[in-house]
């Protein structure tokens, strides 16, 4: 029996658990698997397309009052972030930035993406730096087909970015092929291999004189945060990460943190198990069943977090017949009516496509509600991408909501 | 096609491409042969047709560790899905020799226990004699091979007097290969716990599950293993016993394995798998019925333990840790490692040895780190992997929990 | 304004006019091929991959269905390497109707089709996801084939020969000349430039647009654009053509071919071959027949969806159009319509491809005083480079039939694993490695589809979420120095996510939802390309956004 078990290892689900940990209470983090955390960034983005993110969220917050952000309010959001920013601080792994102004970083493509907090593993790539006139290299490796110099250093100086390209010589290793983002980056935490990479931007860096060198999201897996500050002292020039496709190396180090911390703080995590369905007493959830060889296991607490993460996450699945369903408890969920809603004509469309707001609605205290407003389960909570009325990645603020409703649903 | 036929085939749509289980795997950590879980898993699997040659081969450095299944967040069961290509490059190319002997456990069990047990340990500590059997065999010269017991579990176990006074509750016990030919003190530290709970354990006549085979492809030997056991067990399943075990995959064999691996989905074969459990699950679900006896004496230790791989395949969490906390003064250290290397009999093999041994690294560190000279694991063949690697002794978390009921095994 | 001069200018880069194109310079006829998108950018990229036995026609139309067995044999001869020998199943379901099965076996020997019945437990010990409800199957020779491959191995061979062919030019007007056509004006979508082709004679293979260049040479040809739709499903359920036994109707059909099973189709009058859009009924309509042949269908994944227009020549007043002969028509408008120097060749299917060319080809022949024999029935066909390396050996399989010429389903598998490419690979779902895209790229790709078509690059279950970023960044690193910018490397990127997501909204639900929601996080959040829509254009010799090759509007 634990005092909370909390559905879901992404970030809303381990800042609930860490909260809960935190409390003294005996919690269980259950899960199918890795999730988005996985395969994003790495920084925390609060709110694109505004300069000042937190008064852009309040701004969001009147406007719409049942935005996650709205229900976890300000101080939830601030003391959220604040947390996350001390786990990476104790960890050797800290995370810059501010609330009042995003940054502004370069993607594997040389787009610049904001972002409110990045890891120090990315920082000299905002693009306010970047724009001094100082010569930047972006450099990568021809093996690594998750990263192409040539393009993204012309897109950064279609952009006023004096940026240009290099392909590196990949260090001798006993490795013959295969090289992916997460190879490299167990590569770059063997000193040999980090020295040659050294010496050989630092003869970029004499020969090209170049102030910031950008490098694919590969530095260490680990130990990143050394071995930047390594490279940047044997090249003689400041250096930063951009982050590359799923799976991504900053996503994994960010999530590892929050695991370690969990652990630390005494609570435990339970992957590969699929939630499956619930035993409810009135409107008490009491247990839950998962997935498990020849027979499911059941689960007991006294509360309960859903953190599945809406349809990137697997919480959220739709039929082909046009239905879409809750997973975890079969909780009702607010959709768009109709199939033919769910889409719009274009795939980069502006405020995204409606389906993706498929959630569960729920009150103040994020507990679920139904169609009609009534309370589903008192004991249950929703986080993050579960939620509906909110599209995390277009908004631009996968990781922000998420932390937000995570801590809101750890401290009540 | 049956319901979980077809989930199995259907569970390679789930994949979305995203890497996560490629970036966990151990094995593609360490060795750039392995290509990785998405790639021989379901990925490779949209290339492969039975009635056509086999495509590839990669897949068989898989260890079936099952670290993939656990992250994958779409449920792909990549294990299996690569367990059956192995099946098929097994059934296409035929097996080596040396997998024909070591996925034979019992067989070899039977031949270098009892009263030669001595000589026959003494041949393969010998270094030539290591030597030849991997030249020959392809076994590798260090890997670890248990130690056979100059006794069998069953011996012992017929032998003895049974604790069968009164109207005693009945459970099954499936003792596995190596408790009776290598490690018979695992079997009987369960036999005192069960009975010290107030059980009446009975011992069924039984085969080995037949995992070493399906690990090696050679799937038809397997079968009638697995059918050979179901017969023994039914008629427990049917009247309510449950059947536990201490080999964490023998229950996995019995529950899961077999019947998916291949493809036997009778009612009998249902009945056996849901009433099979490992012990510790066992013993934690009487504990949430208030049924387990807390008479512990505290053991002032912490103590490092590995949840083996097997373990991670039942999907039930960690019940060593639920049940072992319960004694007083106990502190159990899990490993985060993600696996031994050994995978049953993969770390055995001369070409995968090094693979394994790499594998297992950061385990054999954190063990060491413990400065204990005892360590806890659940499945056979990674406590001689630990122990073997390390020279720290890894016992069965049951004689643990045997010791804190005080009772002599 | 540049002019050419050439004996027959062939209009329409399909299955027949690259056929028609290869035998005429194979009996040294010269001539120019003009397709105003990509080679198979008509009815020939869009059709199902079944290489027919002419079962479906035994009995609709015996003809076709004669043409179909005669040309199956040579198709299999000529290029083994598109063409996976798959066999066939004609499968009576409870929902059909039990006489139909001996009329069927009938038909088939009237018609020249081999056939033989097999026992239902046969066929579920060879398919296991078949309805064990099925009551009688019939085998035949049905296959599955790669109608762009195919298309680029003739093409491939045609150049070999002399012809000349350009792709991404647009016939915009014939020039007539009294009652005569004389050549025609093309427009090069790349550049916009106009070029005038002087010739003997315009062949018009133009498919399911016939009519359209018929009207420009005053002349009236009814193709009635016949849209079926079809859905490729994320892997082979079946490895065996599965045909209900009965006259051919919509939904009746699943075609493996390479890795997925694709099932199809229907067959919906549409005002004009350019527009046309997939209705959710008609995807509904085809789970529920898929359901019917294998039970649980729905639960499988849906790729994609896509729809093709048949080129069904109208004569007289037929009652369906599904009832209007599949075979086809040589057209000769001076005998016709008064109007000498054009011809069209209108109808067929992908089956009979060389034997329209070579009826053609004869007429034409004749005309231009050449007597030179069609040997397109026994020349082996080219491989073009991006395919896999013509003879590149299966090493890691010691069974022989790995090495047969023909297509199997592990081949790009065996060779992956062969050479060691794994870490190599840029559309990991089709295991396409980086050497075949920049093959195909230096082939001349004209945007992102073009190597889509080329080297299935992003046809997998992930849609393109890696494989179109590391595709279009070796395009740009390739040309870069050929004038393709930035900006044109970005518009690619858009231009092939927009596309994909045209094929992919129909079919959006359960895995294939969230993988696109993925891809939605991939290319917006972490690459964030929605921001370079300012640094993106059309250019570069890429040809994006040109209103003469679009196609499709979404419905979801
Ligand atoms: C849904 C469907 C499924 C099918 N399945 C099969 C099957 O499984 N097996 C089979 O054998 N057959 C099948 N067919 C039939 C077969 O696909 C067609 O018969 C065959 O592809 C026709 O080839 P084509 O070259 O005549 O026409 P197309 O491939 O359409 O070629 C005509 C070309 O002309 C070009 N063009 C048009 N206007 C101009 C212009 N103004 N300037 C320059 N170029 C122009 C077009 O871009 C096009 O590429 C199917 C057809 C459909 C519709
Ligand atoms: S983790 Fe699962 S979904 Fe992701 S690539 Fe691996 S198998 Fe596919
Ligand atoms: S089972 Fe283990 S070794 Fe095999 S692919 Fe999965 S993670 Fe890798
Ligand atoms: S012994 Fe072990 S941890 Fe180890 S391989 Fe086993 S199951 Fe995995």
């Amino acid at each position: 029996m634990y005092d909370t078990i909390v559905i879901g290892a992404g970030l809303s689900g381990m800042l609930a658990a860490i909260g809960r940990a935190e409390r003294g209470e005996k919690v269980l983090v259950l899960a199918k698997g890795h999730g988005a955390t996985h395969w994003s960034t790495g920084c925390i983005d609060l709110l694109a397309d505004v300069d000042d993110p937190l008064a852009g969220i309040a701004q969001l917050a009147i406007q719409h009052p049942h935005h996650p952000y709205a229900l976890a309010g300000p101080a939830m959001i601030e003391q959220g972030i604040a947390r996350v920013r001390a786990i990476g601080e104790a960890a050797g792994y800290p995370f810059a930035g501010s609330f009042n102004r995003n940054l502004l970083l370069p993607t594997a493509l040389g787009a610049l993406r904001p972002t409110a907090f990045a890891p120090a593993t990315m920082i000299a790539g905002d693009a306010r730096q970047l724009r001094d006139g100082r010569p930047t290299l972006i450099a990568g490796f021809a093996e690594l087909r998750d990263f192409f110099p040539p393009l993204i250093a012309a897109n950064l100086r279609a952009q006023g970015i004096a940026a240009e390209a290099a392909q590196l010589t990949l260090p001798p290793t006993q490795r013959q092929h295969d090289f992916s983002p997460v190879t490299l980056a167990r590569l770059c935490e063997q000193p040999a291999f980090r020295a040659n990479l050294g010496e050989q931007l630092a003869a970029y860096v004499r020969k090209g004189g170049y102030a910031r060198i950008g490098l694919p999201a590969i530095l260490g897996l680990k130990h990143a945060t050394e071995v930047v500050r390594d490279l940047q002292n044997r090249a003689g020039a400041l250096i930063f990460e951009i982050p590359t496709l799923p799976v991504s190396v900053a996503g994994m180090r960010l999530y590892q943190i929050l695991e370690d911390e969990l652990l630390r703080l005494g609570g435990r995590i339970q992957l590969g198990g699929f939630v499956q369905r619930a035993e409810r007493i009135s409107d008490t959830l009491v247990a839950v069943f998962s997935e498990a060889a020849a027979r499911e296991q059941r689960h007991t607490a006294r509360r309960w977090v859903l953190a599945t993460g809406g349809i990137l996450g697997g919480g959220v699945r739709a039929t082909p017949d046009g239905h879409l369903h809750e997973t975890a408890l079969d909780l009702p969920l607010q959709t768009p009516d109709g199939r033919a809603g769910w889409f719009a004509p274009r795939f980069l469309n502006a405020h995204g496509h409606p389906v993706f707001q498929t959630g569960v609605r729920v009150d103040q205290r994020l507990r679920p509600l139904d169609a009609a407003g009534q309370l589903v389960y008192e004991n249950v909570q929703i986080v993050g991408g579960a939620l509906a009325g909110y599209d995390p990645i277009r908004e631009g603020n996968l990781e922000g909501a998420a932390i937000a409703t995570g801590w809101a649903a750890g401290q009540a | 096609m049956d319901h979980i036929e077809l989930s199995l085939t259907q569970s390679l749509d789930h994949c979305i491409k995203c890497n996560i289980c490629t970036s966990a795997c151990p094995v593609a950590a360490v060795t750039d042969v392995f290509p990785g879980p998405k790639y021989v898993g379901p990925q490779a699997q949209r290339f492969r047709h039975a009635a056509q040659p086999v495509p590839d081969a990669s897949v068989d450095y898989c260890s079936g560790c099952r670290v993939c299944n656990q992250v994958c967040p779409t449920g792909v069961r990549i294990a299996e899905l690569n367990a059956r290509a192995r099946a098929q490059i097994v059934a296409e190319r035929g097996m080596p020799l040396r997998n024909r002997i070591i996925a034979r456990s019992g067989l070899v069990g039977r031949l270098s226990s009892g009263p030669h047990a001595p000589l026959v340990n003494f041949t393969l500590n010998f270094a030539p004699a290591r030597w030849i059997i991997e030249r020959v065999m392809g076994i590798h010269r260090h890997a670890p091979l248990p130690k056979a017991s100059t006794y069998t579990f069953r011996r012992w176990f017929k032998r003895r007097k049974p604790a069968t006074n009164g109207r005693r509750p009945q459970v099954v016990y499936f003792h596995g290969c190596s408790t009776n030919y290598y490690e018979p003190h695992v079997g009987k530290a369960a036999i005192a716990v069960l009975e010290h709970l107030g059980f009446e354990v009975i011992v069924p006549p039984q085969r080995c599950c037949g995992l070493p085979l399906l690990s090696n492809g050679d799937f038809p030997a397997a079968q009638s293993h697995h059918e050979y056991n179901v017969a023994q067990l039914l008629p427990y399943a049917r009247a309510g016993i449950p059947i536990v075990g201490t080999s964490t995959s023998c229950t996995l064999t019995l529950k899961e394995e077999a019947p998916e691996l291949l493809g036997l989905h009778g009612d009998d074969i249902r009945a056996v798998a849901a009433g099979t459990y490992d012990i510790f699950e066992f013993l934690r679900d009487l504990h949430q019925q208030g049924r387990l006896r807390t008479d512990f004496r505290p053991i002032e230790r912490e103590l490092p333990y590995h949840p083996p791989c097997q373990l991670r395949a039942h999907r039930i969490g960690r019940p060593v840790l639920d049940v072992l906390g319960l004694i007083p003064g106990l502190r159990l250290r899990e490993s985060r490692a993600e696996c031994c290397g050994i995978a049953g009999t993969y770390g055995l093999k001369r070409e995968k040895y090094q693979i394994a041994m790499d594998v297992g690294k950061p385990l054999f560190d954190f063990v060491r780190a413990s400065g204990q000279d005892l360590a806890l694991c659940d499945s056979e063949t990674c406590r001689w992997q630990i122990s073997g690697a390390t020279g720290v002794a890894t016992r069965h978390p049951i004689e643990i929990l045997a010791e804190a009921y005080g009772l002599s095994v | 304004m540049q002019t050419l001069s050439t004996d027959v200018l062939v209009i329409g880069g399909g299955a027949t006019g690259t056929g028609c194109a290869l035998d005429l310079a194979m009996r040294g006829i010269r001539c120019i091929l003009v397709e105003k998108g990509d080679l198979t950018h008509g009815t020939t990229g869009r059709y199902h991959g079944l290489l027919h036995s002419g079962g479906r026609y035994v009995t609709k139309d015996p003809q076709s269905a004669t043409e179909c067995a005669h040309e199956n044999a040579i198709l299999r001869r000529i290029m083994p390497h598109c063409i996976e020998q798959t066999s066939g199943f004609f499968v009576i379901t409870p929902w059909d109707d039990e006489s139909y099965g001996d009329v069927f076996v009938a038909n088939c020997h009237r018609t020249g089709v081999p056939v033989q019945e097999i026992s239902v437990a046969e066929m579920l010990r060879r398919e296991p996801a078949l309805n064990p409800r099925i009551s009688r199957v019939f085998e035949v020779h049905d296959g599955s084939a790669d109608s762009f491959l195919a298309t680029h191995s003739v093409a491939l061979a045609a150049r070999e020969y002399g012809a000349e062919i350009r792709t991404y030019h647009n016939v915009v007007d014939l020039v007539r000349v009294g009652d005569r056509v004389v050549g025609a004006i093309v427009e090069d979508l790349r550049s916009g430039e106009r070029i005038r082709i002087d010739c003997t004679y315009v062949l018009n293979a133009a498919g399911a647009w016939a009519g359209k260049i018929a009207a420009l040479a005053g002349v009236t040809v009814t193709v009635v654009p016949g849209k079926g739709t079809m859905v490729a499903m994320n892997h082979r359920m079946v490895n065996t053509v599965v045909n209900r036994c009965k006259l051919p109707s919509d939904g009746d059909i699943i075609v493996p071919i390479h890795t997925v099973a694709v099932i199809g189709t229907t067959d919906v009058h549409v005002p004009d071959p350019d527009v046309f859009g997939i209705e959710p009924e008609e995807i509904q309509f085809m789970l529920d027949e898929g359901e019917k042949l294998i039970p649980g269908f729905r639960q499988y994944r849906a790729l994609r969806a896509w729809a093709g227009v048949r080129p069904l020549y109208k004569d007289k007043d037929v009652a369906s159009d599904r009832d209007i002969p599949r075979t086809f028509k040589l057209l000769d408008h001076e005998e016709r319509d008064g109007v000498s120097g054009i011809l069209s060749i209108v109808g067929g299917k992908w089956t009979t491809y060389r034997l329209m060319a070579e009826q053609t080809v004869n007429e034409l022949a004749r005309r231009l005083g050449n007597t030179q024999p069609c040997r397109t029935a026994s020349e082996v066909l080219p491989v073009p480079r991006f395919e896999h390396r013509a003879h590149a050996m299966v090493t890691v399989s010691t069974d022989p039939a790995a090495q047969t010429p023909h297509y199997w389903l592990g081949k790009p598998l065996a060779l992956v694993e062969s050479e060691h490419a794994a870490g190599d690979l840029i559309c990991e779902c089709e295991l396409v490695t980086r050497d075949r895209i920049v093959a195909a790229i230096d082939a001349g790709a004209h945007n992102l589809d073009d190597i889509r078509r080329d080297v299935r690059m992003g046809m997998g279950p992930c849609q393109g979420g890696w494989c179109i970023y590391r595709t279009a960044n070796l395009l740009y690193e390739r040309r870069c120095a050929d004038g393709l910018s930035h900006t044109h490397a970005n518009e690619a990127i858009l231009h092939f996510l927009q596309e994909r997501w045209k094929g992919l909204t129909p079919v959006l639900w359960g895995d294939q939802l969230r993988q696109a929601r993925l891809d939605e996080l991939i290319y917006a959040g972490v690459l964030g390309i929605h921001r370079l829509r300012a640094l993106a254009e059309p250019g570069g010799g890429l040809v994006t956004q040109h209103p003469a090759i679009a196609t499709e509007y979404v419905q979801a």
